[in-house]
């Protein structure tokens, strides 16, 4: 059943839609809920809604009560406060989940699922939605930094819908739950994690799958589910092991958002009894190709509808598709990745096209040289970028995630000694002005919101001065008075550097400092430290450790702070407490 | 006037900073060593922004002449002779 129709379609009662640790909501309750808030919604054709929603559910509450009042919903990639500001100007309101962000806070918001009438009847014509109405402005990520907005009609996206349950549905099965890691703010949440599981009848998870533990009790024994997620969560999905133990039920794994290393989709494959099914597109495209690696590098193969060939100007991609939102039907969507086409039909990426730069005049493809880094035997994953800095010349600099064996030579030796050692790697193989300048070295390549390894979260590991005097934050929770946050000290951290060379620790003062930056990230501003009192060091801090932060503030003056192990709560570290200067 | 020791302590720190180099620490830079490919491993942009910094900072004027510039670039100590060169004529020439 489309989306079109969905406003037509009988009624399925008590049949679940979407589920997390609370329980089911029901056909019914998404109908009821619907209604409830379309018909608060201003319904004039063209106005935009703002749509953000951490809860799937209530995000396919606020997208059809929106199309049902004829809006058309602007889904913002964050909440991040500048973006929200530059686009209030052209909006007409705002439906999301959570409190109201400050840049909004002059713009009419509604809660999908806290309407007052909310007993209101579902009583509505059975109306079909436009095919051609606009339904959707999305965002892309944009590798150059700036995002650039794509509409999508409602035809573009059922209908691509169409094609995955064609493609997909046999081997899904009618009753497998969908787990998503990726949020529906982008395509391929939307798609995958909203509007196919709503068109086929598979519940959908309601919060976002971020750990494998958070799998046992949505799908009890062998209950059947599939994952949707990127390549850099599934990694960390496939480490931790506990998917393996309900591979039973796994009936399919999809992998978008960044190419899948040949290896992690023959490790995926064993540990759930299949390979991942890579599915390639983009936000102006949407799904364009699918492929499962077995040996490793299988060329892709293209979904139903879709035509691509090979421009000849750029070498890219180009696509012709019913899913693509182009100024025209029929038109070609050049994308930015090189391509060739095998006698199939099928063809194999090269790499993107704006990953060649030039340094002082030299070419150079940031992808073969992220092959050479990754075949060094100290490097298990890496990632290459261009940095601006002060003359305007790009220089290239390196992320990397060191094998365990180098991380144990970078606590021996020092970072210094693997970044020169990869320095003089490369320098047998490339110019030296194209040789990376400055390197991380990272536990795994950062990740955004969506899983991956853009650009910007690359860019940010060296916006501090070097090396990082911070930990990686893993996953942060925050309350009026209180943050916590999970972190991961790096083996690379400045504050190791002097501490006992050859087994360094993190010094206790630094501990502190972790802890006052957290302090003044809940005040919103650096705090006035009236006193520091209490300090205890309870246990050595290695680098590699994870670890829970908590910092709470008791009253308007008196705060307190704890580090202790993340998986073992009663491991403490550090702990304190103190007071800041009163307000005036 | 700082002294010959303290220029090339000026200089090691001008090109930490100026080349916005990681993982160097000025005073480990040895003052005889090749800057250019073996050495500290500076390379031809590197150069460009150096020659810049050093105009920027003491008025010295870089020529485009690549032999004698490979000398003056050759190292801490050349490059300090070269600055307090420069700097001692241009104190005779305003006398």
């Amino acid at each position: 059943m489309g989306l079109s129709r969905w406003f037509e379609a009988a009624p399925r009662g008590d049949v679940s839609v979407a589920f997390d640790r609370e329980g089911e909501r029901s056909d019914a309750d998404l109908r009821r809920d619907v209604a409830a808030l379309a018909a608060v919604l201003p319904g004039e054709r063209g106005h935009d809604l703002l749509l953000h929603c951490e809860d799937a559910y209530a995000f396919a509450v606020g997208l059809l009560a929106i199309a049902r009042a004829g809006a058309r919903a602007v889904l913002a990639p964050s909440r991040q406060p500048g973006m929200l500001r530059e686009l209030a100007p052209q909006l007409h309101g705002a439906v999301l989940d959570g409190d109201v962000p400050e840049a909004l806070a002059t713009l009419p918001c509604w809660h999908p699922l806290e309407r007052a009438d909310a007993s209101a009847s579902c009583a509505w014509d059975a109306r079909r939605l436009d095919r051609d109405a606009p339904l959707a402005v999305l965002f892309t990520s944009g590798t150059t930094g700036e995002g650039r907005r794509v509409e999508k009609a409602v035809r573009h996206l059922e209908d691509e819908v169409v094609v995955l349950e064609e493609r997909f549905g046999a081997q899904l099965g009618p009753d497998a739950r969908i787990l998503a890691t990726v949020a529906p703010q982008h395509l391929y949440g939307l798609l995958f994690r909203v509007l196919w599981p709503l068109a086929s009848g598979r519940p959908f998870l309601r919060s976002a799958l971020l750990h494998p533990e958070e799998l046992a009790p949505h799908s009890s024994g062998d209950a059947p589910f599939a994952v949707v997620t990127t390549p850099v969560t599934l990694r960390h999905l496939v480490e931790r092991g506990d998917l393996a133990r309900r591979r039973a039920g796994c009936r399919a794994v999809f992998s978008s958002g960044g190419p899948l290393a040949a290896d992690l989709a023959r490790r995926a494959a064993d540990a759930l009894g299949g390979a991942p099914f890579e599915v390639y597109g983009s936000t102006e495209t949407g799904g364009v190709a699918v492929r499962q690696q077995q040996r490793g590098g299988e060329p892709w193969q293209l979904l139903r509808g879709v035509k691509a060939e090979i421009d000849p100007a750029s070498g890219c991609l180009a696509v012709r598709s019913p899913f693509a939102s182009t100024a025209q039907d029929g038109d070609r969507f050049v994308t930015g990745d090189r391509a060739a086409f095998t006698d199939t039909g099928e063809f194999a990426l090269l790499g993107r096209a704006d990953r060649v730069i030039k340094v002082g005049e030299k070419r150079l493809s940031l992808p073969d040289m992220e092959e050479r880094v990754r075949a060094h035997p100290s490097v298990a994953d890496a990632a290459l970028l261009a940095l601006e800095k002060g003359s305007g010349e790009p220089r290239v600099a390196a992320v990397v995630v060191p094998t365990a064996a180098a991380w144990d030579a970078v606590a021996a030796d020092g970072r210094r000694a693997l970044a020169k050692t990869l320095t003089e790697h490369l320098a047998a193989h490339f110019e030296r002005v194209l040789v990376p300048r400055a390197w991380r070295f990272v536990a795994a390549l950062p990740i955004d919101a969506q899983g991956k390894s853009s650009q910007e979260t690359l860019r940010a590991l060296f916006a501090a001065e070097s090396p990082p005097d911070a930990p990686e934050r893993l996953a942060a929770a925050r309350s009026e008075r209180a943050l916590q946050a999970r972190l991961r000290i790096p083996w690379d951290l400045a504050y190791l550097d002097g501490h006992f060379a050859g087994n360094p620790v993190v010094a206790g003062a630094a501990q502190v400092h972790f802890a006052m930056a957290a302090l003044a990230e809940l005040l919103g501003a650096p705090p006035a430290l009236a006193s520091l009192e209490a300090l205890k060091f309870h246990d050595v801090l290695l680098p590699g450790q994870e670890v829970a932060l908590r910092v709470e503030c008791e009253d308007d003056v008196r705060f307190r702070y704890s580090l202790a192990d993340a998986d073992r709560p009663q491991r403490l570290f550090a702990s304190g407490r103190g007071r800041l200067e009163p307000r005036r | 006037m700082a002294s010959a020791d303290g220029l090339e302590a000026e200089i090691k720190a001008l090109i930490v900073e100026a080349l916005a180099l990681e993982d160097v620490q000025p005073e480990e830079i040895e003052t005889e060593a090749p800057l250019f490919v073996e050495g500290l491993g500076l390379d031809s942009i590197d150069a460009l922004e150096l020659a810049m910094a050093l105009e920027e900072r003491y008025g010295v004027a870089i020529e485009d002449d690549p032999d004698r510039n490979q000398k003056i670039f050759a190292s801490v100590s050349s490059l300090a002779a070269f600055v307090a060169d420069q700097r001692a004529g241009a104190e005779r020439a305003n006398a």
